[in-house]
């Protein structure tokens, strides 16, 4: 087989291989944008509008719905629903407008109450009435879910997989009864910090994301349960975060894949403020399994950057119970994605 | 909201003393005890600056002591849970709650309300968990809110300098 081929071949593959990851987004980004009822009225001659627009704009601003334009051909936005139709003819009085430059038709319609978030909200409030819409980038890669390239997509079903084969050293190995698995990885040193499997035959908090966090902790001299120490001052990186006999079994497995955490430096080391690990600041996680609530809180406090999953869980708190992430009043929010390698 | 006994003062007492001693250390001020059969089994402070783990609460600190507990006396740790009582200067968080609600605890008494991350006042964790966890609060919430504030006011240690706060005079 030709390298262009293989090449494309191999494309194909990862494309198909990934297709099922999703993000697990807010639901403000999902659902319709919320519609609210304003008085219209038709303006009899076509030539006085931009006229009546600078009038009525400069009396009697609508200031909740900026986002929407006053006029929709010669239809034009009187005021929102909250006055009887009889307060609203009194109101343009009193304000000195020109009421004979309206056809008296007062109807009741529907508009956009805020602001849309994603274009696709847009174009369905835009054909209520027109909108105005500042299309965030960002947001809607995320939204369409078209945010990773392929590459991106690869490394993260890679970094899946050792969570996979974690969870199956673990069963295989007799440590634990359940194969779960959790892999910490830090996206700007493309290196695996620590791991974890699901234990609760050792105690009942042992999951295996507590695990995984408990083990990035070691990697910054601190974690509670079963310390166990790799270092090795030589290397660059701390293996504190990674059990011995694992690290020898995923090293084998997946010899592309760097694996240890940034050295930890003590206050006094640092240089700039945000240059030491702090937490799981900045950090991804593989989990083989939708987290649980109190996993999940746990992934919040520790101010993980995004949290992929694989299957969906029924007890899990990142889609299926609820979308912990999305809970506007914590102080730290990631980005969640489900579907990634849906069998384990 | 009913009055603690005399013993359940005590107990609120003791979970008070381990805040202060929390705050002593740096770290932020929540203490606990667990009391089974008329006993402390276990007692602690949150302890995550000193872990670098943030999941180290007091609550957390505390299962693991009832577990040990367990071990040594040969008990069966489920049946223990469901019958210990948590007292604990503030309400639990989103995931300290999930944790006593899936160990089925039989009761939780807190001081004051946790704004931040409260598993009852941020997110309601029992109308997805449904516990049979008896949840009451307000026992010296004042004086364990008071503690917290004495926290935020300095910066957290642990902290990346940049995002500590600066003190407003």
């Amino acid at each position: 087989m030709d390298e262009a081929k293989r090449i494309k071949l191999d494309k194909e593959h990862s494309k198909t291989e990934n297709n099922t990851l999703y993000p697990v987004l807010p639901d403000d980004l999902i659902i319709d944008t919320p519609l609210t009822d304003v008085y219209v009225d038709t303006i009899v001659d076509p030539k006085k509008i931009s006229k009546i627009i600078k009038e009525i704009n400069s009396v009697l601003p609508l200031p909740q719905l900026a986002h929407l334009k006053r006029m929709k051909s010669k239809e034009i936005i009187l005021y929102p629903v909250s006055l009887e139709q009889y307060q609203i003819i009194n109101l343009l009085k009193e304000k000195t407008i020109d009421t004979s430059a309206f056809q008296n038709n007062i109807r009741i319609i529907q508009v956009a109450k805020i602001p849309p978030m994603t274009r696709k909200q847009f174009e369905k409030v835009n054909k209520l009435w027109p909108c105005n819409f500042h299309p965030n980038n960002y947001l809607e890669k995320l939204s369409t879910n078209t945010l990773f390239s392929h590459d991106e997509l690869r490394s993260h079903s890679r970094y899946m997989k050792v969570a996979v084969d974690v969870a199956k050293f673990a069963k295989d190995n007799y440590y634990s009864e359940e194969q779960i698995g959790a892999v910490v990885v830090d996206p700007k040193r493309k290196s695996v910090v620590a791991v974890g499997y699901r234990q609760t035959n050792k105690g009942v908090l042992k999951h295996a994301p507590m695990i995984a966090i408990d083990n990035v902790a070691k990697t910054q001299n601190g974690g509670v349960w079963n310390p166990l120490l790799n270092q090795d001052t030589k290397i660059e990186l701390n293996l504190d975060g990674i059990p011995k006999d694992l690290l020898e079994y995923l090293q084998i497995q997946h010899n592309d894949i760097v694996f240890g955490a940034q050295r930890y430096k003590e206050k006094d080391e640092l240089i700039e403020p945000a240059d030491g690990p702090y937490l799981c600041t900045g950090y991804y996680i593989y989990l083989t399994i939708e987290p649980c609530v109190m996993c999940a809180m746990g992934l919040v406090h520790s101010r993980l950057k995004r949290v992929f999953f694989g299957a969906k869980s029924s007890n899990g708190a990142l889609e299926t119970l609820c979308k912990l992430h999305t809970v506007k009043e914590l102080n730290h929010h990631f980005e969640v994605f489900g579907g990634l390698i849906k069998h384990v | 909201m009913s009055e603690l006994s005399e013993n359940e003062c005590f107990y609120m007492d003791k979970a008070f003393f381990y805040a202060k001693e929390a705050l002593t250390n740096q770290e932020v001020p929540v203490g606990c005890v667990f009391i089974y059969s008329n006993q402390i089994i276990a007692l602690g402070r949150n302890t995550v600056n000193e872990t670098r783990n943030a999941t180290r609460h007091a609550e957390i600190n505390c299962i693991d002591q009832v577990e040990n507990y367990c071990n040594d006396n040969n008990l069966n740790t489920l049946v223990v849970f469901s019958e210990i009582s948590v007292y604990v200067t503030v309400e639990p968080c989103i995931m300290c709650a999930a944790a006593l609600f899936s160990l089925k605890i039989k009761k939780i008494v807190y001081g004051c309300r946790n704004d931040r991350f409260g598993g009852q006042t941020v997110f309601d964790v029992a109308s997805i968990l449904n516990p049979v966890t008896e949840l009451k609060g307000g026992y010296r919430g004042e004086e364990a809110m008071e503690l917290l504030k004495e926290f935020y006011r300095g910066s957290n240690p642990n902290a990346p300098a940049g995002k500590a706060k600066v003190k407003k005079n």
